[in-house]
């Protein structure tokens, strides 16, 4: 159901403005996100200050910067730095991106806001708990699924048949479309969201699959597929550049195909 | 795992509170509330009409309420939700038909267009109409 504003208990208070460093000419003024099940209550917004030239070029800099030099306590999830685990998503400045590969020079002016995946449920700071995604995608079983028996080596696809993956295999399951998509806001219960459909449409036009139509009987209710209106965040957002919105679109394309 | 009943529930991070709108969000909403708002604007329409057809009294309080200022903003609006839900709708046909303008700054830039379209379209057609 669409809920516009946040329970009661999750909204953010005002928090602890933390100390400027010492002697930087160049200041940067950053609002996180944090929230402690130890210390339990509501989130709260704290404002640290960054100096820009020591802390490197990236808002994963930026974090490492604040928990080195300023506040220990903040936690935040990365490991790859360098755009393909997928780790480090966040919300930053209003709009969801994976935190290593989002650069000084990409931000807008003012405050800059860093908040963990919209609509999420919060294990601590920067941290969702994102079981549901992973259920969702689970349940699309990116995996190839056949009836013929196995050929002796591969199974073999043409080089054209190999382009259509293009765009697609790409996903690194760093939720960042997901959680941006209002449709999956107030839904994210029944409706898929754009990652798990993505590889939805990955494992349909696979040349070498053989559960085309198993894959759209499952995706076939008024919420799974159909709850994606267009609203394009997940295009807009995806730190790979990849293109949800399209891919649900040809899914529901194939849906109206095969009836017809 | 041990289910326990956590006394105190993990906090739902938010959404709308902190998002920065992209263009093609706010042409997403702007195509519901428009739709809404032409939903119950056919009623009036029906109600201009009948009384039209059926009473002349009706009509001439329909007619004072038109040429009011106030009946003349929601005309305007109506235009404009008029046009914006058409020049939207065809967006939508060329999404789901033959999937084209899913760039992201396609689409950006098409929903300036059609903000464009609907405001300067409903002002043309009052131009229009007041030269007639």
């Amino acid at each position: 159901m669409v809920q516009l504003t946040l329970p009661k208990g999750s909204a953010p208070k005002k928090g602890k403005t933390w100390p400027k460093p010492q002697g930087a000419t160049n200041l940067r003024q950053f609002r996180i996100y944090r929230y402690s099940p130890e210390e339990g209550g509501n989130p709260r917004w704290d404002t640290y200050w960054v100096d820009m030239d020591r802390a490197g070029t990236m808002i994963l800099d930026v974090l490492f910067y604040i928990k080195n030099n300023v506040d220990p306590t903040l936690a935040f999830r990365r490991s790859c730095r360098e755009g393909v685990c997928g780790s480090c998503a966040m919300n930053i400045a209003g709009q969801n991106t994976i935190a290593c590969t989002k650069g000084f020079d990409e931000l807008p002016g003012g405050v800059i806001t860093i908040a963990p995946l919209p609509s999420q449920p919060v294990v601590k700071d920067l941290i969702p708990d994102l079981t549901s995604f992973y259920a969702q995608h689970a349940y699309v079983q990116p995996y190839l699924k056949t009836v013929t028996p196995d050929p002796e080596k591969e199974w073999k696809q043409s080089e054209e048949d190999r382009e259509e993956l293009n765009g697609l295999y790409e996903c690194i399951l760093c939720a960042s479309c997901t959680t941006s998509c209002p449709s999956y806001w107030w839904n994210g219960d029944k409706y898929l969201g754009p990652a798990a459909l993505l590889q939805a449409y990955r494992w349909l036009i696979d040349s070498r699959d053989e559960a085309t139509g198993e894959r759209l009987d499952d995706l076939e209710d008024p919420f799974k597929l159909y709850r994606c209106h267009t609203i394009m965040n997940c295009a807009q957002v995806c730190p790979k550049g990849l293109n949800p919105a399209k891919a649900i679109a040809k899914i529901k394309h194939m849906m109206v195909e095969r009836v017809s | 795992m041990a289910t326990t009943s956590r006394a105190d529930p993990r906090p739902l991070s938010p959404h709308l509170q902190i998002w920065r709108f992209h263009i093609t969000m706010a042409a997403s909403i702007t195509h519901r509330i428009t739709g809404t708002a032409l939903y119950f604007g056919s009623f009036l329409i029906t109600a201009w009409i009948v009384a039209l057809a059926t009473n002349a009294e009706w009509y001439s309080v329909i007619e004072s309420v038109i040429s009011a200022w106030y009946g003349q903003v929601i005309l305007f609006l109506w235009a404009v939700a008029v046009l914006y839900h058409f020049a939207n709708g065809i967006r939508h046909l060329l999404w789901d038909g033959p999937h084209i303008g899913f760039d992201p700054k396609t689409a950006s830039t098409v929903s300036v267009f059609i903000y464009l379209f609907a405001v300067f379209g409903a002002a043309a057609i009052f131009a229009a109409t007041t030269l007639l």
